[in-house]
């Protein structure tokens, strides 16, 4: 063989295998598949009530159809624009639920009620639930979505996968699920045995609240919600703050942090390890701890409550107030009978309703 | 000489070594976002400051963006900081203050010092909140963003917050895609690992926010700096602030379009990150302050990322030498180098890092041009060590303190 021909043969082979590694890359760059902007969340922001909103929009296309079965006392079936079957029910009595002469035990339609409606007991709804008035569940039902236009009312071991809201009060009676969101324009009310991740509303709160009450009703006790404090003072280890003491300002330790029973913080508190509120004490700010956190009885707080790892909170305590909306957040929250939350509660892993100790 | 590389290969491997350890937390590691449920709560008065120098391009947007956003408008102040701007800037900030009244006021700055430093210290006359939130002017904020980034502040051991940034332009060209991957490592991977692991997550100047009386407690802003947001970072950490990063806020940027924009920016960044170098290493290591030794360890090493990159040469350089004048064996140490080299230069995200962070981001294609980073590392570690000798003979020429802008490529409205 020509040695000039061998050599560049040679050269055009090192060339090509230099060459494949590039291919995907040249390929991408000219063809631009990934090359949009990374979908950064711009509108919606989060909003606990996006889908019970958006899922509004498809109720009220329905108006015309739901005035007529309202009107006439009858129930219409029909397909939306995507093709799931929707069940319109103008009086929802026991017939609504029937097929063939058989209750049903799956109902796979979006149902659309126009008045008040009780659902059966174990059913399973696999589409959205719509309520122009008042909705009480059938106990041990499951329910994919549920939005009321009043007050909803969840029937014991009942089961909702993605997210509930009620523009007027909502209460979960013992042992529901509550998967997703349960939002409410008024209150939220759970009982013992319930299992929640994200809640919000206007005031949270948990079982009977007798012996709490009369405090807790109270806007003039809320802990202040005040400006964010200046400054802080900081501990490189634990620190114990006596019961009955009154610390002015932002307190911050990198150890454990136990703040006594009746003491109060003017300001906010931070942990970096455990943080322990012992019964009756009160802090006007935020508690913070990159740990876990156990608020103890008939505590206050004003401000946001974190923990990193977890946090039980014991009946009586009142987190945020009526005038003062807070978040509790934290991955696993226990939460006893009695406690009240003034805005949103949110359990990243699984927050949980426990009867009073 | 040989023990000079020896040196240089120790301490690229080190930081080839972190990026694993990053990448490897991201990957199967405890996730830190502590704020990011924080939806409702009482919300502070809080003062977003837009540093705008010459921006007619972008400023619109961003003005736009911040009146649309979810934060009770009666506590949020946008001050535009209008830094000496010769093109329509202050019209267009004066157009949008009489359309928003009480919602915007502008700081126009005719004369000073330059550089954003500068700019932000004369605009501190107008904040009289505890936090202040910085956006530069080719920012888009998202309607939650303020929020999210105020969040951090209920807990009274942060004194700065940082959101992500992801580029607007990527599809632009192979520089915006490539920087596109390499914001991605840093954010996505870097700096979320560092927050997982309580080291120093570095605040970055813009989508940022800082908490007043700290500020104050640490002197302010250092308008001697080229990189406000390191030295902040650092001068946060010796005074026992915490600097908190928030990967879900994220905000839109523009990246530069030109590789001579690009090389500008990066030796900016490097000659501001070499001054804070010098000016806080040794007291970090040593000194006695709050800081943790965890985060002294980490506040060192990222002190030192943009020092890299003419180590790395000087390394490549002593292999040749010493391979001419017969020193052998020296396989070894040439094949670390050549292994870690490009996985450890700071600034220019190790690759592994980058392909990490595209699937956290759930992204696909684009993972494909990673093989490209090398054109990205070159120009960046060519460039940085051009920094790094401008500034070694900066007392020598006689150099005076510049700032570059950042040149925007986006149509003006």
């Amino acid at each position: 063989m020509n040695p000039s021909l061998a050599a560049l043969a040679l050269f055009a082979l090192a060339g090509a295998l230099f060459m494949v590694p590039l291919l995907p890359a040249i390929v991408e760059l000219r063809l631009k598949r990934d090359a949009q902007p990374l979908n950064v969340i711009q509108q919606h922001a989060g909003e606990i009530r996006h889908f019970a909103n958006g899922f509004r929009k498809i109720a009220v296309e329905l108006q015309g159809p739901l005035h007529d079965c309202v009107a006439t006392g009858t129930t219409a079936l029909g397909k939306l624009p995507n093709g799931d079957e929707y069940l319109v029910l103008g009086h929802p009595g026991d017939d609504s639920w029937m097929r063939g002469g058989k209750m049903l035990s799956i109902c796979r339609a979006v149902v659309v009620a126009g008045t008040d409606v009780a659902l059966p007991d174990g059913m399973t709804f696999v589409k959205e639930i719509y309520a122009a008035g008042e909705l009480t569940g059938g106990k041990g039902n499951s329910y994919r979505a549920v939005l009321g236009e009043k007050d909803v009312l969840l029937r014991r071991a009942s089961k909702v996968t993605r997210w509930a809201h009620a523009t007027g009060a909502f209460r979960a009676e013992h042992d529901c699920d509550l998967y997703g969101r349960a939002s409410s324009d008024r209150e939220i009310d759970l009982n013992a045995g319930c299992i929640f991740q994200r809640l919000n509303a206007p005031r949270i709160s948990f079982g009977d609240l007798a012996g709490a009450a009369e405090e807790a009703v109270s806007a003039s006790s809320d802990a202040a919600a005040a400006p964010l404090p200046v400054g802080r003072t900081l501990y490189d280890e634990d620190l114990d703050i006596p019961a009955g003491a009154v610390i002015p300002g932002n307190v911050v330790t990198r150890g454990k942090l136990r703040i006594g029973a009746g003491a109060r913080v003017l300001g906010s508190a931070k942990s970096d390890k455990a943080m322990t509120v012992d019964a009756g004490a009160r802090v006007d700010g935020s508690l913070i701890s990159a740990s876990r956190m156990h608020i103890g009885r008939n505590c206050r707080v004003g401000g946001p409550v974190v923990a990193e790892h977890g946090i039980i909170i014991d009946s009586g305590t009142r987190c945020g107030g009526p005038r003062t909306s807070t978040t509790v957040s934290a991955p696993t929250i226990v939460i006893e009978e009695g406690a009240q939350v003034f805005g949103t509660l949110w359990a990243r892993d699984e927050g949980r309703v426990v009867p009073r100790a | 000489m040989i023990y000079c590389l020896f040196a240089i290969v120790a301490l690229i491997s080190i930081y080839t070594g972190r990026h694993y350890g990053f990448t490897l937390n991201r990957l199967f590691g405890f996730q830190r976002h502590p704020y990011i449920d924080i939806d409702t709560a009482e919300w502070p008065q809080v003062t977003v400051l837009v540093a705008a120098h010459n921006e007619e391009k972008v400023i619109t947007n961003i003005l736009a963006a911040l009146m649309a956003v979810n934060y009770p408008p009666e506590r949020m102040l946008v001050v535009p900081v209008n830094d000496r701007s010769t093109d329509r800037t202050r019209e267009i900030i004066d157009k949008f203050s009489a359309e928003h009244p009480g919602r915007i006021h502008a700081f126009h700055r005719q004369g000073g010092k330059g550089g954003k430093a500068a700019a932000l210290k004369d605009a501190m006359e107008l904040v009289e909140t505890e936090v202040i939130l910085i956006f530069d002017a080719d920012y888009i904020p998202g309607r939650g963003l303020i929020k999210q980034l105020v969040a951090p502040f209920f807990d009274p051991e942060v004194g700065g917050v940082m959101g992500r940034v992801v580029p607007l332009n990527v599809g632009t060209n192979l520089l915006t895609r490539l920087l596109d991957l390499e914001r991605s490592g840093g954010y996505q991977v870097d700096q979320q690992a560092r927050m997982n692991l309580r080291l120093v997550p570095q605040h970055g100047g813009t989508v940022a926010g800082v908490r007043l009386s700290a500020l104050r407690e640490i002197g302010g802003w250092n308008d001697n700096s080229l990189t406000e947001d390191t030295d902040l970072t650092f001068r946060l950490l010796l005074a026992g602030w915490k600097t908190v990063y928030q990967n879900r806020s994220e905000c839109y940027e523009e990246v530069p379009e030109t590789w001579s924009v690009r090389i500008k920016q990066i030796m900016r960044w490097a000659k501001g990150h070499n001054q804070a170098l010098v000016a806080y290493a040794f007291h970090l290591l040593f000194g006695k302050h709050r800081a943790t030794l965890r985060e002294r360890i980490d506040g060192v090493l990222l002190l030192g990322v943009y020092a890299m990159a003419p180590l790395t040469l000087i390394g490549w350089f002593l292999t040749l030498a010493l391979f001419y004048e017969g020193v052998a064996p020296l396989h070894g140490v040439i094949a670390l180098l050549a292994f870690t080299a490009y996985a450890a230069t700071g600034n220019f995200a190790a690759f592994f890092e980058i392909a990490a962070a595209a699937r956290l981001d759930y992204t696909r294609q684009r993972i494909c041009l990673l093989p490209f980073l090398v054109l990205g590392f070159g120009v960046s570690i060519f460039s940085v060590s051009r920094a790094v000798v401008s500034q070694l003979m900066a007392p020598l020429t006689g150099a005076q303190f510049h700032w570059d802008k950042t040149e925007r490529f986006r149509a003006a409205p």
